[in-house]
């Protein structure tokens, strides 16, 4: 595999991800306020229960899962559904597919630019923030190593469903239906706004066996977890290593299958 | 030349309204797929809240049903901005690629041009859930049920969706002065899903900015008092009618500056 | 007649962002920020009379649009004075707008799901058309092109060409007393290039509409424009008629050869030989531009005939586009 042309596509995106220097405050300042709303939310929510602990989680325990979620977001968040469904209703996936290089890893890696700079700006910077002031809360011991392998699989998942629902853009021109129903659906059954802990016990069962709670809840209940049992860890990492290969094969078998019925009807 | 009045205005919305509605039953599966999407929001929106609830039986002296009263008055307050004032969302992509100078030649209002384009007929559905949740609260809470109550909601009704709109304007314009543009009108919009929560959860200082500079407490908060709690209403509630035209009109004046500040320097 | 514009020393200057290359500068644009002042338009005057079609001429990035936007009353002056229909754009953009039609080749200012009689009927009422001269226009329309199979067409599923030809009849609608046509024939065939050129032709008689018309074709020059303005840097290069641009290159003849072999290399060698004339090749010809006043063509003809074997000549007067060509190298003396 030659990498030097999939850096290039990484630093042309980076490039392209700085230029908008009063973007990147709009985000900073955005993901402050959101976050602002969330700790005054959840402080009146334990205020208004009267204990301590919910659902084996505390207040700084719930504050702590969703900032870092947050901030999972935005480094993951990818619009790769619209750009999609933008590019084959222009046309421009017709250019886009005789790139040398197959389609799902061509956009795969001209995002890979904007993760790397929302790592640094984003999520670093917010981990560090949340470390110093929770103060011994998140554990930083082997669990960032687990953390870190965690989220490289969530990655690969989360761009594996939104290429995989970007393809249903072959079909439809609805885009905007079909993003927002993706949205909806990975934002809730994930575990980015509300922590998986506290869905009650049915929803809790079937969120389990779905690949969205691997892109946000998986990672996260790994960091917070200081003294993980080994088991646990395994059966946790063990799931998202199995989303991952069969939500690849999947987007992937769907991709060349859709591919392929379009260029033999001529859509 | 005569000025051109509020009737001439409506005359034309009249008739672009009812000629693209025409034009939109052609396109039928858009228009499923668009609803159905419409309502997996919704009901995602409405699991959340319920799967708090499970949890926690009140948030800040406020009741289960007074805190769905809260949402449905944020859902139908919402309406008027998804179905009017939808072609905001689109204003970027003009402004990007230079086609939104096509806008300026009629002598017409630039702004009531621009928006007249686009009716979004989606936010119907999210009308009729907001008023079922509404309805269901209404009768929970043993609220009266008078001409004079009606008349009062609708009126506080209003107010809020001129308030949001007002946001989403200001957002929207934001694109004539900075090019991701997408991140504050995405911002706006996640602010507005923090309309249906009780202002008194916040300190006192995000108190004051979510009443005077992000004004998402005139969407459902001090309005609902009205209905909600006729006892303690604040002055500041009966003030929101006032203070929604006036907002409205200051993102008006922002959106109609940058609009004329950009069209000179695309090409 | 009377001047339906006046532009009067009029100036235009923006500020531009300097952009820094690379990742390092893009950081750097992240802290600090470096703009320069463009002169776009650069003390420019000149009258236009009611009924007048005008080629608006220049290269790219001349300051064209530029100008156009100052017309229409998007952009304001940063000094000298406009005056349209007597009115001053920048300050009653919509009293002008009620008095002027646009239309750029590329973008349809038209109702894209809808089909073209609603958008007409839409026009009508923005613009307060009545419905006499709204009944008449359309008969005119009927009469100068076959609009019926367009009417019921939605603008979304017309090919370039209609879009274009309906934008055209959309502009003249509401029978503005100026229209600005940007590039109105760009990307089209000959045929419909033609027709489109026709039809403004045709309302300019009729209607006896002042037409602007900013292109790169020199076709739509030659078939519509009585009087040409050219700029380049936001500078006024040219303002005078058509003929007196081909009078001013008037001792200029083209001569053309065919020969066999590679033309674009010949020409280059021919080039070689006669530095003082600008040759160029297409597919058939190589064309030397001769300026009569240094060697007549028939000396230029026996000298090229010793060295190569000629199968064909022509001989052309200067063409516009070569005017024009040779206006934006060196100017007008």
């Amino acid at each position: 595999m030659n990498l030097k042309k999939y850096i290039t596509l990484t630093r042309a995106g980076m490039i392209e991800s700085l230029q908008f220097r009063l973007g990147t405050l709009v985000i900073i300042a955005g993901n402050l306020l959101y976050l602002i709303v969330v700790y005054f939310l959840w402080k009146a929510i334990y205020a208004s229960a009267g204990t301590d602990t919910v659902n084996g989680m505390t207040f700084s325990d719930t504050l702590i899962y969703l900032v870092l979620a947050t901030a999972l977001f935005n480094f993951m968040e990818m619009y790769i559904v619209w750009e999609m469904g933008r590019s084959i209703q222009s046309g421009k996936i017709a250019l886009d597919l005789l790139k040398p290089m197959e389609y799902r890893r061509y956009m795969f890696w001209s995002y890979s630019g904007s993760f790397v700079t929302q790592f640094f700006f984003t999520f670093l910077p917010t981990f560090i923030v949340v470390a110093a002031v929770t103060q011994g809360a998140i554990h930083l011991g082997f669990n960032l190593l687990f953390f870190v392998i965690s989220v490289v699989m969530a990655v690969s998942i989360n761009y594996s469903i939104d290429f995989l629902v970007g393809t249903i853009c072959l079909y439809t021109e609805s885009i905007w239906g079909i993003n927002i129903m993706k949205q909806v659906i990975v934002t809730l059954l994930s575990g980015a706004t509300i922590p998986i802990a506290f869905f009650p016990e049915p929803l809790k069962t079937i969120v389990y066996f779905l690949p969205f709670q691997s892109i946000y809840n998986a990672p996260l209940s790994i960091l917070l977890e200081g003294h993980p049992q080994p088991l646990a860890l395994l059966a946790t990492l063990g799931l998202q290593l199995f989303w991952c290969i069969t939500m690849t094969i999947l987007s992937r078998l769907f991709w060349k299958a859709s591919l392929r019925q379009i260029t033999v009807n001529g859509g | 030349m005569k000025r051109k009045g509020l009737g001439f205005y409506l005359r034309i919305y009249g008739k672009i309204l009812a000629q693209d509605l025409k034009s939109k039953m052609s396109y039928r599966a858009d228009f499923i797929i668009s609803t159905i999407g419409m309502i997996f929001t919704n009901i995602a929106g409405f699991i959340s809240f319920w799967i708090l609830f499970q949890n926690f039986p009140s948030v800040g002296g406020w009741s289960y049903y007074e805190m769905l009263f809260l949402y449905g008055f944020s859902l139908v307050s919402l309406t008027p901005v998804q179905c009017f004032f939808d072609n905001n969302w689109s204003l970027r992509m003009y402004v990007y690629s230079g086609d939104f100078i096509k806008y300026c030649f009629r002598p017409i209002n630039l702004f009531f041009y621009y928006q007249s384009e686009v009716f979004d007929i989606k936010g119907l559905g999210q009308l009729a859930f907001g008023i079922g949740t509404l309805a269901y609260s209404w009768s929970r809470l043993g609220l009266d049920f008078t001409p004079l109550m009606l008349l009062k909601m609708i009126i506080f009704l209003l107010t809020a969706s001129l308030i949001m709109i007002a946001l989403q304007n200001a957002a929207a314009a934001t694109c004539f002065w900075i090019q991701n543009s997408f991140y504050v009108l995405d911002l706006v919009t996640r602010f507005k899903d923090y309309a249906k929560y009780p202002i008194t959860i916040f300190s006192p200082v995000f108190r004051f900015i979510f009443t005077f500079v992000m004004p998402v407490a005139f969407i459902a908060y001090y309005p609902s008092f009205v209905i909600l709690r006729p006892d303690e209403v604040p002055l500041l509630s009966w003030l929101s009618p006032l203070i929604g035209v006036l907002f409205f009109w200051l993102s008006y004046k922002i959106w109609m500056k940058g609009a004329m500040s950009y069209s000179g320097t695309g090409s | 007649m009377s001047n339906i514009i006046e532009i009067k020393n009029v100036t235009k200057e923006f500020k531009v962002l300097n952009r820094r290359e690379g990742l390092r500068g893009s950081l750097k644009d992240l802290f600090s920020r470096d703009y320069r002042i463009v002169r776009a338009v650069d003390n420019i005057s000149m009258s236009i009379r009611q009924g007048e079609i005008i080629g608006y001429l220049g290269p790219n990035g001349a300051g064209k649009s530029t100008t156009i936007k100052m017309m229409t009353g998007i952009l304001e002056p940063t000094s000298g004075e406009i005056l349209v229909g007597g009115n001053v754009p920048y300050k009653d953009r919509t009293k002008n707008a009620q008095e002027i039609g646009v239309v750029f080749g590329q973008r349809s200012q038209l109702w894209w799901a809808l089909p073209l009689i609603e958008s007409f009927k839409i026009l009508k009422d923005i613009y307060g058309v009545s419905d006499e001269d709204y009944n008449s226009m359309i008969a005119l329309y009927k009469s100068l092109v076959d609009i019926e199979p367009l009417l019921h067409k939605p603008v979304r599923q017309m090919s370039l060409g209609q879009r274009t030809l309906s934008d055209i009849l959309a502009a003249f609608l509401h029978n503005p007393k100026i229209v600005f046509l940007d590039e109105p024939t760009i990307g089209l065939d000959v045929s419909m290039k033609s027709r489109i050129r026709t039809l403004i032709h045709e309302l300019n008689q009729v209607k006896n509409t002042t037409v602007i018309l900013t292109t790169h074709d020199m076709g739509d020059v030659d078939a519509l424009c009585q009087r040409i303005v050219i700029i380049d840097k936001g500078k006024m290069l040219y303002d005078n008629d058509m003929e007196h641009l081909k009078g001013f290159f008037g001792s200029y003849r083209t001569l053309k050869i065919r020969m066999n072999g590679d033309l674009k290399q010949l020409a280059g060698t021919i080039q070689r030989e006669l530095p003082d004339f600008s040759v160029s090749a297409d597919d058939e010809w190589i064309s030397i531009l001769v300026d009569e006043e240094r060697s007549k063509v028939m000396e230029v003809l026996n000298q090229l005939q010793r060295s190569y074997e000629i199968r064909d000549m022509q001989l052309e007067e200067i063409s516009t586009e070569e005017v024009i060509k040779k206006i934006y190298e060196e100017g007008v003396q």
